[in-house]
């Protein structure tokens, strides 16, 4: 009777419990951005790196991914710290041309290789959880792991808000993102806080990947769309803002289920292309960003 | 410097058109037209991103775009090579309107616009099946009426050697230098008067034009194609790798770029299977690293060592000579 009220309210939380990865994917990304005006295409490889790791692991350990998702994070973190070290401080002088090209190569390094080592094939994991629903009301029913992902992530997302606004490692970061070249006048060490802002963005990758493994398909090539995403996201909530990424996630995780409800699943990434075509061409500083592009 | 490049080059086609007198397999000159269509594409790529500096990552839309242009005017009754005419044509058209909103922004904001642009063609071609056939794909006609791969493979030496004479012209031209001027410091060459955004413009129209013949090209030879083949961002990044590989700015770069690249795949195919594309990553990887110049490009440099007054910044160059060798090595195996 009330399908006009209850279909979209259904599609937009699920949109919600999905924008809260995208929200986590979104601010690794801006972090990244933010300090060192690296668009990083390995992101999505990272993340399907954490979805390998956590699937490795499940199938040794049978622990479910969402009590092992740090050390998918611990190792993405080091995966992302040495990424840095090893490849992109040696080429710091670089234009961006360059930067972008190397993180395409490293992107295309991992996803390769895990298809050599895993295979082309399709995994998916199994846990008890999956068929658990919550329901809320007649009308309106919630998946469990969404609920409990949505809820790890939103406790990540916040961890890293404080970690940037609250700590010393923030303030070095912010103090770089404002201005690289006054920032080691001040004593900050560029590069190290480069390193585990680098670290700190793979890792917020890594265990959005962990989290996804239960609800999502794993392939080697998982990773490319997430990419995209993240870069939509960046700029969307204005590059280089974090708490932008974050409100951009959760609205294109809403944009994205209103689009597959009403135009088909088919049609959600191109919505999200549009939307950032337009946002770019309109608005360069973002939605949420005072920044000028 | 750059008489000796067009001479190798000029040497190096002449000799490629007679390549198919020699007893070859029909494989051996799929591979060797696939080299030259990447040479021609990246030549294309080139004038963006070399020459002007605009880090084009959506080139796949103009090659997608002439494929589709070639399939789907044929479709509709024109014949194959005005359909061709009329996908250059569309190709260079949405190059246009790429152009006008995407050379607004600058350094990674134009590359992920051109991502975008790419993408969204993409979709649109997999989500519309009535007109594009869709994910199921459509027939291409063949161009050429033996079904012979020599043509498609000498059509590849021509469009390479179309695009090398243009690149070498314009490299020349007043417009070859507004374009450099723009890539070393786009505000000084607007204070200087050149009309940048004209200028960018018209680099990317004639890019597209041979992007998008280079598209159709292809399309005809495999007959039948789906969106993920020709629009994907794979071609995209394939042709900026050939050409950053090979040199950006350079006049043979990305014929030299295409000739490693393309053999590197096809050796390494052999070894790691569907996994292959692996060693684009190392390519890139090194290239970046070690040569960041391009592969003619560090070349260059070095010889400017020898001249009375060095025109280029001071390399490694013991690390870079090393590099070169272990990756000679490796192709060899």
């Amino acid at each position: 009777m009330v399908n006009w009220f209850y279909v979209p309210l259904q599609a937009i939380l699920n949109g919600l419990l999905t924008g809260a990865l995208y929200a986590l994917i979104g601010m690794g990304m801006a972090l990244i951005f933010g300090v060192m005006r690296i668009v990083n295409f390995a992101h999505g490889a990272f993340l399907m790196m954490g979805m390998y790791a956590t699937y490795v692991l499940f199938q040794a350990t049978g622990v479910s991914p969402y009590y092992q998702f740090p050390l998918a994070g611990v190792l993405l973190f080091f995966v992302g710290y040495a990424t840095y070290m090893g490849l992109l401080r040696p080429i710091g002088g670089q234009v961006d041309f360059m930067v972008i090209l190397l993180t395409l190569g490293v992107a295309l390094i991992l996803t390769d290789g895990a298809q050599l080592v895993f295979g082309a094939d399709y995994h998916q994991i199994n846990i008890p959880l999956l068929s658990k629903n919550i329901h809320l009301g007649s009308q309106i029913s919630i998946n469990a792991p969404w609920l409990v992902s949505f809820g790890i992530a939103m406790v990540l997302a916040c961890t890293l808000y404080w970690l940037v606004t609250q700590t010393m490692f923030g303030r070095a970061a912010r103090a770089i993102a404002q201005n690289p070249y006054a920032a080691p006048l001040m004593g900050i060490n560029v590069n190290r806080v480069q390193a585990i802002a680098f670290g700190i963005g793979s890792a917020a990758a890594g265990i959005a990947g962990a989290l996804l493994l239960p609800v999502f398909y794993l392939f080697p090539d998982v990773g490319s769309q997430f990419t995209l995403k993240a870069f939509v996201l960046v700029v969307l909530g204005g590059m280089g803002s974090i708490q932008g990424a974050a409100i951009a996630g959760l609205v294109l995780g809403v944009v994205e289920s209103l689009t597959s409800l009403y135009w088909g699943n088919q049609w959600a990434l191109a919505v999200d292309f549009v939307f950032f075509i337009l946002v770019l061409s309109l608005k360069p500083s973002g939605i949420f960003g005072s920044q000028r592009a | 410097m750059r008489k000796w490049q067009a001479l190798i080059a000029a040497v190096f086609l002449f000799a490629a058109l007679f390549v198919p007198l020699l007893a070859l397999t029909d494989y051996t000159l799929q591979i060797l037209f696939r080299v030259f269509l990447f040479a021609a594409l990246g030549l294309a790529w080139n004038l963006v991103g070399g020459y002007a500096g605009q880090l084009s990552l959506g080139h796949a839309a103009y090659f997608g775009v002439g494929a589709y242009g070639l399939a789907l005017f044929s479709k509709v009754g024109i014949s194959p090579w005005a359909s061709v005419l009329l996908g250059v044509g569309l190709a260079v058209i949405s190059a246009a309107m790429i152009g006008k909103v995407s050379f607004r922004l600058r350094g990674p904001y134009f590359a992920l616009c051109t991502i975008a642009f790419a993408e969204v063609l993409r979709l649109v071609a997999k989500n519309l099946p009535n007109v594009t056939g869709g994910d199921v794909g459509v027939q291409v006609p063949l161009l050429f009426p033996h079904s012979s791969i020599r043509c498609f493979y000498w059509s590849g030496v021509l469009l390479t050697s179309f695009a090398l004479a243009l690149s070498a012209w314009i490299e020349r031209s007043r417009f070859g230098y507004y374009l450099m001027a723009i890539r070393e410091d786009q505000d000084t060459a607007l204070s200087v008067g050149v009309n940048a955004a004209r200028s960018k413009l018209w680099a990317l129209l004639i890019s597209a034009a041979i992007t998008g013949l280079g598209g159709a090209l292809y399309a005809s030879m495999f007959l039948f194609i789906v969106p993920d083949q020709v629009l994907p961002m794979d071609i995209s990044t394939e042709i900026a790798i050939v050409a950053m590989l090979g040199g950006a700015g350079t006049l043979i770069g990305p014929l030299v770029g295409s000739v490693v690249l393309e053999c590197a795949a096809e050796i390494f195919k052999n070894i790691f299977k569907e996994a292959h594309l692996l060693i684009y990553g190392v390519l890139i990887v090194v290239v970046v690293l070690f040569m960041p110049e391009g592969i003619v490009g560090t070349i260059v440099s070095k010889l400017a060592l020898f001249k009375k007054t060095p025109s280029a910044p001071f390399a490694a160059p013991g690390r870079a000579t090393a590099e070169e060798e272990s990756q000679r090595v490796a192709i060899d195996k």
